[in-house]
């Protein structure tokens, strides 16, 4: 194996030195992950590699993430490690770890929630999506349930989500993937 | 109808009025307007308390008062109603609408969809012996008993521990615990126990906290494993004692994500 990792090192640094410098490091520590996986027999580290199939239900690597969530992943610089912290297990029956939700008011909160849930439901199904069921009920669990202001809040906060009809569910968009990215990535550092 | 939304609605728009009636300086609330508001909001709420009284999620008791509120305040819209009675009664109709209706709706929709769930997650499973218990358990949850559920849940995975380690013969068991106990590592030192097994019935008075430590022994488990199911054994000895915890939908269903990922699926335990 090492006489592979030889053969395709000068590959792989002509890759990382393709991304903007300060991402280089981390482009190189995501190429080593997928190539270790790559080239290691099935028991290798949960995957966190570069985007392959996407789209929505796009399966899962037996073990892993579906296929359809790599990118957000790749794109937030959000490695196994990170993910770990924060759902468990990281595919399919994802379920969020923290006690609690991170934000100082309850509208924050259930911002907050609504993008963690639709990052668990793309662990689950491959789409960034949650009904308003659903958030509701963990917005009781979470208690940060503000039923006056409940569509209120979601609405204020609509470039989270892509264009829907009242009642509907939620689905993010890019700022909301975006932003859901960095909250997954505060959770995991402990912030 | 999507009964919560229009709850959600309905508590906007009176909380809203209410404002507007602490805001007026007169002791009556004469102003057209507002009156008319009352009674728009009132037409809203008849067809979701029409829904409300053919289920069952809502206490009718609960139901009865918050439409006792609404009649008395549509009367005060009749004219110009007093702004004190007014605000007694939106103040019940929020209250009562919120923590009695709509909460206590979300979370009867909440069980009555767990079963789906919880069905979707074991799904996988095949062995009969396994089944008995789980289905027997997401029944629990479906009836709202969700400590029965978490306590029945935790029966299969009891089974399949003491199976498998029951499969590698008592000799070796107890060797196995003797070497645990001798272990100094972070994770055993805390261990003391002695236990010698006769038969593979006697594996089944041991604690459970023990036997999945020994699954951890012996590399069945990692630590991160190890401490999810350790979590759901707390959880398990929460709702099987007399205490005063009970766990909703949300985090039983949490439950069965871990134990069906770390056990009852896990090929190790196959």
């Amino acid at each position: 194996m090492l006489d592979k990792l030889k053969a395709d090192f000068d590959e792989i640094i002509e890759l990382v030195n393709r991304a903007p410098a300060p991402l280089q490091e981390l482009a190189f520590k995501m190429i080593l992950e997928q190539w270790f996986s790559a080239n290691i027999a099935p028991k290798a580290v949960t995957p966190i590699p570069a985007p392959a199939a996407s789209g929505a239900g796009a399966p899962a690597a037996p073990g892993g993430v579906p296929n359809a969530i790599k990118p957000f992943l790749t794109a937030n610089g959000i490695t196994a490690e990170i993910l770990e912290k924060v759902f468990h297990p990281t595919g399919p029956g994802a379920q969020f770890l923290a006690a609690s939700i991170p934000g100082n008011s309850k509208s924050t909160k259930l911002v907050n929630l609504s993008l963690l849930l639709c990052v668990k439901q793309a662990l689950d199904s491959g789409s960034f999506t949650c009904t308003l069921k659903e958030l509701r009920e963990l917005a009781i669990h979470y208690d940060c349930y503000d039923s006056p202001n409940f569509s209120a809040n979601l609405k204020t906060n609509k470039n989270y989500y892509k264009p829907r009809a009242k009642g509907a569910g939620l689905e993010l968009s890019g700022p909301g993937l975006k932003k859901a990215g960095d909250l997954v990535k505060s959770i995991a550092a402990g912030e | 109808m999507d009964v919560a939304q229009a709850l959600e609605d309905i508590l906007e728009e009176l909380v809203s009025i209410q404002k507007d009636i602490n805001k007026l300086k007169t002791a009556s609330v004469s102003g057209q307007a507002l009156r008319k508001r009352v009674k728009e909001a009132h037409k809203k709420w008849l067809p979701v308390a029409g829904v409300l009284e053919a289920g069952s999620l809502v206490d009718s008791a609960q139901l009865q008062e918050v439409s006792g509120a609404w009649k008395a305040v549509v009367k005060l819209a009749g004219g110009a109603g007093s702004k004190k009675q007014y605000k007694v009664q939106l103040k019940t109709i929020i209250e009562k609408t919120e923590s009695e209706l709509l909460y206590k709706f979300i979370k009867g929709s909440a069980i009555q969809t767990v079963g789906d769930t919880l069905r979707k997650l074991v799904q996988p499973i095949g062995d009969p012996e396994l089944l008995k218990y789980l289905d027997e358990s997401i029944q629990c949850a479906e009836t709202n008993c969700i400590r029965g559920s978490v306590v029945l849940a935790w029966c299969a995975v009891a089974y399949l521990v003491h199976k498998k380690l029951t499969s590698l013969s008592v000799g070796i068991l107890n060797s196995e615990f003797a070497k645990m106990k001798a272990d100094k590592g972070l994770m055993f030192k805390s261990f003391t126990k002695d236990y010698v097994f006769s038969t593979e019935l006697d594996v089944q008075e041991a604690a459970d906290a023990h036997l999945i430590l020994l699954c951890r022994f012996l590399m069945y488990l990692d630590d991160t494993q190890y401490k999810h199911l350790k979590g759901a054994l707390d959880l398990r000895n929460g709702c099987g004692h007399p205490t005063g915890y009970q766990p909703d939908p949300v985090k039983l269903q949490a439950y069965y994500a871990d134990i069906t990922q770390l056990v009852l699926l896990n090929s190790k335990f196959a």
